[in-house]
């Protein structure tokens, strides 16, 4: 077990190398450079463009070929220098550090909204199966699937915010996180982040509780004469589980750049979305590559634990 | 030769065959799922919306400030207007007309008429970037699989690295180095988008690989590109059709929100454009951020019903 753990630690590594390289090329390769933002700057005060833009080129070290700075990058990271971000004016690890409880508490609030709904609403589709409650939570699976989240976050802002004037239009960061005027103002975003996570994990806790009630030790427990309650509690929604798991840490693990991302901006939450949009629209190098790196480590982690929590949830499974 | 087959690719005596007995099957399969010919209905409905209705209406562009936001036929709205010298308010009651029935947006363009371009754009990059996916995901699937060995080891890990890389991130950075364009974004997509396909191609062609009927092929001395070609993909082209439809509702979304967070092609009218604008509008003129989400999560819904329905058919073991 502790080999496997060691062998997924070093090819995670492997794979965060492969993807910041890819970053950082693509970055440096782009027609654009950082201090693009200076020019207007240095224009208006009458200074040389030119020589101001090899000056600043030369200070940050980006007049030296791409090798050279790739190489430096590495160097640096490896002692744990994240970089200067360009556009914030501050070291990347603390314009991170003080942006990234933004997204977390929105991921964490919209997947425990997501999973306690959705996968209630399913278990109960699948005991229910064929009534209407199940036809109606299957409409609404497919409509939250097929609904766009930001499109969501709009007319959640426009009904609820613009005509009904319960929440305000933006996200206000006068609040301290942990306050209730934080959370009741997360409703909105955390809705429309949620729904459509909601919305898959019906449908997926729907099919998995009813692959497992057609089972036989469902038959025998049924038998046995056990209650109903814990047929379904014990027997059925246990092996219903596992897959589960694998939908819900994978859509976890794609949220984060994906619907948070998008809900962010609609919202104007300043969490990592924003932060990594903003940098990538200021090519703000060092600040995307850290964001990526970071998204990369979580998803890497995600699927590890993943792996890892099939182990304890199904003791058949080993990786010996 | 039968009446019922008819030979699609007559190369050296090993045509493959369309079936059409087992084409009407499918279609017979098909048509019990009424949910599915809706959407179907609506695709249609839509392609032709996109082919012929531009020829209808003006141009999606057009720039009129004399009648900007104007609200759709049947609805009205207040307007007030603030007079400088009498410092009064004169509230005028707005009505929808004829000639925009769909209203117009904050720079009076015709919202029918963008509309009507949007679908063009959503469907065009829809089915280009999500056959471009599926393509090359089908050939690195089939590769992997059919030759084993380091291709096999190589290519997987390139896969495990692009399915690890924050998507959404990516396709943001790519697309804003490159420049916003239709031809980038369906790139793209197109080619970072292929890695759920290459695997679960991959994995269907490693169990058809041994059965009986590629043995013999090998045994008479064909090809391995004739294998592949021939014996390999024909099997799992059923898969690939289901993979593709249900992967362009992603890819629409996708599109959407590059263009709604202001990386769509400037010289195109997308609904995510319009939505974009929609988005600082939406106390003025709900029309403009409703009416592109409507038909986007339409879409989407119709090709969720469609490719649902299409795997049902395709699949012996479910029942329609």
């Amino acid at each position: 077990m502790r080999s496997y753990i060691i062998r997924r630690l070093i090819y995670s590594v492997i794979i965060a190398w492969g993807i910041l390289t890819i970053t950082f090329i693509l970055l440096r390769v782009g027609p654009t450079s950082p201090v693009d933002r200076y020019i207007l700057n240095i224009a208006a005060r009458g200074q040389d463009v030119d020589s101001v833009r090899q000056a600043i080129e030369a200070r940050y070290g980006l007049d030296k070929p791409i090798i050279e700075q790739y190489l430096l990058y590495m160097g640096n990271l490896l002692q744990g220098k994240w970089g200067w971000s360009f556009s914030a004016s501050q070291p990347v690890l603390d314009l991170i550090g003080s942006h990234w409880i933004y997204s977390f508490q929105l991921i964490l609030l919209s997947t425990i909204f997501a999973i306690l709904l959705g996968v209630g609403l399913g278990i109960l589709s699948a005991v229910k199966q064929n009534t209407k409650f199940d036809y109606a939570a299957s409409i609404f699976s497919f409509i939250g699937i097929s609904i766009p989240g930001f499109w969501l976050g709009l007319m959640l802002i426009l009904v609820f915010a613009v005509y009904l004037g319960v929440f305000k239009t933006y996200y206000d960061t006068g609040y301290p996180i942990w306050s209730v005027e934080n959370l009741r103002q997360l409703t909105l975003p955390v809705m429309a982040l949620g729904i459509g996570e909601l919305a898959g994990y019906v449908r997926y806790t729907r099919s998995a509780m009813l692959d497992n009630l057609r089972k036989e030790f469902v038959t025998t427990a049924r038998a046995k004469g056990l209650p109903e309650r814990t047929v379904i509690g014990k027997h059925v929604l246990r092996n219903a589980v596992l897959p589960l798991v694998t939908i819900i840490m994978f859509d976890l693990g794609s949220i984060v750049f994906g619907g948070a991302y998008l809900t962010e901006i609609v919202f104007g939450i300043p969490g990592l979305g924003q932060v990594s949009f903003n940098a990538i629209f200021a090519n703000d190098y060092a600040v995307v590559i850290a964001v990526t790196l970071i998204g990369t480590f979580l998803v890497l982690f995600i699927n590890l634990a993943t792996d890892l929590l099939y182990t304890y949830l199904d003791p058949r499974i080993r990786y010996d | 030769m039968t009446e019922t087959r008819s030979m699609t690719r007559g190369k050296a005596g090993m045509p493959v065959y369309i079936n059409r007995r087992l084409m009407n099957y499918y279609w017979e399969r098909l048509k019990k799922n009424r949910l599915s010919l809706v959407g179907l209905g609506f695709i249609v409905f839509l392609a032709l919306v996109g082919i012929f209705g531009p020829l209808f209406v003006q141009d999606p562009q057009k720039v009129d400030f004399e009648i900007k936001n104007m609200p759709p036929l049947g609805c009205s709205i207040q307007e007030s207007v603030y007079d400088i010298k009498t410092s009064e308010f004169t509230t005028t009651l707005i009505n929808g007309r004829a000639d925009h029935p769909l209203g117009t947006d904050s720079k009076g363009r015709d919202m029918l008429a963008m509309l009507i371009a949007g679908s063009r754009i959503s469907l065009l990059v829809g089915l280009l970037a999500s056959g471009m996916a599926i393509f090359l995901g089908t050939f690195i699937g089939v590769l992997s699989a059919y030759l084993g060995g380091w291709v096999d080891n190589a290519l997987m890990r390139f896969t495990d690295i692009m399915m690890t890389f924050p998507f959404f991130l990516l396709l943001v950075l790519i697309v804003f180095i490159f420049g916003p364009s239709l031809a980038i974004i369906v790139l793209v997509i197109g080619l970072t988008g292929w890695t759920g396909a290459a695997r679960l191609i991959r994995s269907e062609a490693l169990s058809l690989r041994t059965r009986d009927f590629i043995t013999a092929s090998k045994a008479l001395g064909a090809s391995d590109a004739r294998v592949m070609f021939n014996h390999l993909i024909p099997n799992v082209i059923s898969l690939i059709i289901v993979m593709a439809t249900l992967s362009i509702p992603g890819v629409i979304m996708a599109e959407a929100a590059l263009s709604f967070i202001g990386l769509g092609d400037p010289m195109s009218t997308s609904w995510g454009t319009i939505l974009n604008t929609g988005q600082h509008s939406l106390d003025t003129a709900w029309w403009v951020a409703v009416e592109p989400g409507i038909m986007l999560f339409f879409t989407v819904l119709s090709f969720n019903f469609f490719g649902d329905g299409l795997r049902d058919a395709f699949d012996p073991k479910a029942s329609v």
